[in-house]
């Protein structure tokens, strides 16, 4: 089946969940904008993060295109954007931009509320008032080439890249075959392998910025005193039977599939629809990766973990796939797709298969594990100044 | 990538590969039956040493320097000659880090 | 700032203060006095926040500290994250500690509770992924703090200013600030010094920004930090931009006009805990609330005070903080928020006020009870 139903937005972008989005434009913010979303109840979904009231330009051009963008998720039905007042990230200015996108934006001042009381009991109100609204999304029939797919692996072992990320990738190739867009990121995990990702470029520009960006990612650590390339595989991956990080890095790659990369974007930068395997530069931080994703656009999310992954989003269902039968069988209340039964003999392809139609019976409306169990985590990609020194010198 | 899963104790990531991973802990003299699967004198491989899970055993000679394949690309090469059957992990397998056919002093 | 020991202070003065500043606290093993009996459930990583902030929403007096690290994180970021929580855990207001992981993380929660334990906390841990999942770490965690909780029972006793450590921030350097709130705030800090007792002060925009006159505010052995410290911020864009540019426009004097007088005995590293005996230390923090609230948490400090013109209503989970400012209008649109008025109030009213929080009268932040808990980050994400 390639169908299934979600909600046609305004943009005509169609998102497989309905959230009210509230947004806090800052740290101050943000304790505020959670307390509001655990008040409001479920339909509301706060999503803080840490970013400071004064960051350097090019650090709060990142945060406020994150923040944008997960407004901008087609997920979201509406949005209360949540502000002390003084920060230099505005609210108005962040929800003109997410408005566009034509769904209902309010803003919340925590200075004009009031206080904190008073500005909780405000956001309730008006997220009570926003959740009513969305109540009245349009649902409809879309096909599944509408997906924008986040792909990610965390706390991997040696599980990772003989079957969950592989099966995974499997999974990928059906929904680029199918029309969709497949996203995946962690540019520090191509190290290693990256001249052959550069290979599967389709074009000249896209292979460069590539391999840019890894070396950018690469030398962001030495500045730190740390050798990517020569720490890899770490001794506990060694012990799990890695042996090169040419293999470690071709594991983790897998999990794209094998489709030609038809381009790269940044961090938290707009993803195309339909338009086959994509790139996100992002650090390999879970949390932050794939928060990127979603601010880009992804409806959804699968993510491959060997010893045990529990985290969620707010906006996007994360499918949890697993190929350790161990961690199936002690943590199933936190997993969705058992991918150790490649190692019983179970084709890979079958596996990337059932994992295919469980993504779409995601975007149906069948909950998550983390989705059941209320767990999310979302953080912002900070630039740091070591990193801004970097970035002057490059492109 | 499509796994193929040999005697079901090891999977082969993919056709041109001359290293299979293994995804049960093996024991010295364990036979495998690879058949046409990749170019050996005889149909069988025996494991020359015991192999833990998640860990490779060649499928095929490997002379030193040669590279070792996986997931049908090179993911290092041959330090020293390996026969099929045997364990190949870091004393015999030394990573290219990655940059194609530059070779590193150290050995990675 | 002279680089002089205040004079005045002394004798009759500094008795009075002593008198003011007793407070009833709670003993730790160690010999530390807390302002207030918490239970903390600490994550060891981001993955782990949800369960923390379950397990302290259920048990009153047990509080979370959640946050976006302990992943990904290499070098000196790890080892600045990893020291924090680990000095967290350590103030005089947590009686005990639950360390939560999840298994994968470089942060491990074993680690952090072991090392707890050598340092003469009482500390328990539980990995997630060892105990089969979030539920179940919900469930044991549940019974692991309300253990902690009885077997924490702590005594109380009589402490005075000599064993508080006071922590001062401020979040900006307007003239509200430096003219209203912050003579209030130093002179308070000078008596605390003068009875022995420790300030700490959180961001180091006034000693980068002003570096002869830094050095002439710092003790001789605290010289050698503070070329450190120097050389550490040497070129790079300062983390809280705005405030670094008005400490640039100001004097060294008022820059730091609510640190009191000093001299700086020591400069923290983030996350360090302050280890002179009485007087001025300050940390290598930006001035943004949340972060510097937490570096004080980490350097031992019962107390907060945070100045604040615009009215940052967040508070810790840790520590009280009391929040003062010297603009009436942001006192007037934030009443519920702001503890103390500076334009309206005298130094007596505000030490006594200070001496009432100590004693376990509850700030505004801590009734409103909407708080945050976050770490520097010195580094990329990996």
């Amino acid at each position: 089946m390639a169908e299934f139903t979600g909600y046609r937005r305004e943009n005509g972008r169609i998102g497989i969940r309905n959230h009210v989005a509230i947004v806090p434009t800052s740290v101050t913010a943000s304790p505020i904008a959670d307390q509001i979303a655990a008040d409001a109840g479920r339909p509301a979904r706060a999503t803080p993060h840490q970013m400071g009231t004064s960051q350097p330009e090019a650090a709060r051009e990142q945060t406020e295109r994150t923040l944008v963008g997960t407004g901008r998720n087609p997920n979201v039905g509406a949005a209360l954007i949540v502000e002390l007042g003084i920060e230099d990230v505005d609210a108005e200015a962040l929800a003109d931009r997410i408005a566009r996108s034509g769904k209902p934006v309010e803003t919340l001042s925590i200075r004009d509320a009031g206080g904190t009381r008073a500005a909780v009991d405000a956001g309730v109100a008006a997220a009570t008032d926003l959740v009513a609204g969305v109540r009245d999304a349009r649902q409809e029939s879309a096909d599944v080439s509408e997906l924008v797919l986040a792909v990610e692996c965390g706390g991997s072992d040696a599980t990772s890249g003989i079957a969950a990320n592989p099966a995974v990738g499997v999974a990928c190739d059906r929904l680029v075959e199918a029309g969709g867009t497949v996203c995946f990121s962690e540019t520090p995990e191509f190290i290693g392998a990256e001249h052959i990702l550069a290979e599967r470029c389709v074009r000249n520009e896209t292979r460069e910025r590539l391999l840019k960006r890894v070396e950018t990612r690469e030398n962001a650590a030495k500045l730190m005193n740390v050798d990517m390339r020569g720490a890899q595989p770490t001794p506990g991956n060694q012990k799990g039977g890695l042996t090169t990080i040419e293999e470690k890095s071709l594991g983790a790659i897998s999990k794209g599939g094998t489709t030609p990369v038809r381009g790269i974007v940044d961090y938290a930068e707009d993803l195309p629809v339909g338009d086959g395997l994509v790139v996100m530069d992002t650090p390999g931080y879970d949390i932050e990766s794939v928060t990127g994703k979603v601010a880009g656009g992804a409806q959804i999310a699968v993510f491959t973990t060997g010893r045990g992954s529990t985290t969620g989003n707010p906006i996007a269902p994360v499918l949890k796939v697993t190929g350790n039968p161990k961690i199936w069988d002690k943590m199933a209340d936190n997993m969705d797709v058992n991918a150790s039964t490649v190692i019983e003999g179970e084709p890979i392809s079958a596996v990337g298969v059932r994992t295919y139609e469980t993504l779409r019976d995601v975007a149906d409306g069948e909950l998550t594990a983390a989705e059941q169990h209320h767990l999310e985590e979302y953080a912002i990609n900070e630039l740091q100044p070591n990193e801004l020194v970097d970035l002057r010198g490059t492109v | 990538m499509n796994g193929r899963v040999i005697d079901e104790v090891a999977i082969m990531m993919s056709e041109t590969d001359n290293v299979a991973t293994v995804i049960d802990d093996l024991t010295e003299g364990r036979g495998l039956t690879v058949g046409d699967l990749v170019a050996v004198d005889n149909e069988t491989i025996t494991l020359a040493e015991d192999v833990p899970f998640g860990h490779k055993i060649a499928l095929t000679h490997i002379a030193a320097g040669e590279p070792v394949y996986k997931y049908g690309e090179v993911i290092g090469e041959a330090s020293s000659r390996i026969e099929p059957g045997e364990w190949v992990h870091t004393h015999n397998c030394e990573s290219r880090r990655g940059r194609g056919d530059i070779r590193t002093e150290d050995g990675g | 700032m002279t680089g002089d020991y205040p004079t005045g202070v002394e004798g009759e003065d500094a008795d009075g203060t002593r008198q003011e500043f007793m407070f009833e606290g709670y003993e730790r093993p160690g010999g530390s006095v807390g302002v207030r009996d918490r239970v903390l459930v600490l994550p060891s990583v981001i993955c782990s926040h949800v369960v923390a902030d379950r397990i302290a929403d259920c048990i009153e007096d047990a509080v979370s500290t959640p946050h976006d690290h302990g992943c990904a994180q290499i070098g000196s970021d790890h080892e600045q994250t990893e020291r924090t929580l680990l000095n967290v855990a350590r103030n005089p207001n947590i009686a005990g500690t639950l360390v939560i992981g999840l298994g994968c993380e470089h942060v491990q929660s074993n680690d952090v509770a072991t090392r707890l334990d050598e340092l003469g906390q009482t500390a328990r841990e539980l990995s997630i992924q060892d105990v089969g999942g979030t539920d179940s770490a919900i469930d044991q965690g549940l019974s692991s703090v309300r253990n902690l909780r009885q077997e924490t029972g702590s005594g109380s006793r009589l402490a005075g200013p000599d064993e508080l450590t006071l922590g001062v921030t401020c979040t900006d350097l307007t003239d509200e600030t430096v003219e209203r709130a912050a003579p209030l705030v130093g002179k308070l800090a000078d008596k605390v010094a003068a009875a022995e007792g420790r300030v700490v002060a959180a961001g180091i925009e006034p000693l980068i920004t002003h570096p002869e006159a830094a050095y002439d505010a710092v003790t001789a052995e605290a010289t050698e930090t503070l070329d450190v410290l120097l050389a550490r911020h040497e070129g790079m864009p300062a983390k809280a931009r705005t405030v670094e540019r008005a400490a640039r426009d100001r004097s060294f004097a008022a820059a730091t006009r609510a640190w009191g007088e000093g001299p700086i005995q020591e400069i923290l590293d983030y996350g360090e805990v302050a280890r002179h005996d009485e007087g001025l230390a300050v940390i290598d923090s930006p001035s943004q609330f949340v972060e510097a609230a937490t570096a004080l948490v980490a350097a031992g400090a019962q107390a907060i005070i945070h100045l604040t013109d615009e009215g940052i209503p967040t508070g810790h989970p840790v520590t009280p903080v009391v929040k003062i400012s010297g603009n009436a209008a942001t006192c007037e649109a934030l009443s519920d928020d702001i503890d103390v008025d500076a334009t309206a109030v005298s130094a007596a009213e505000f030490e006594a006020q200070i001496a009432e929080i100590l004693a376990g009268e509850q700030s505004r932040a801590e009734k409103h009870g909407v708080t945050d808990f976050g770490i520097t980050r010195i580094g990329p994400s990996m």
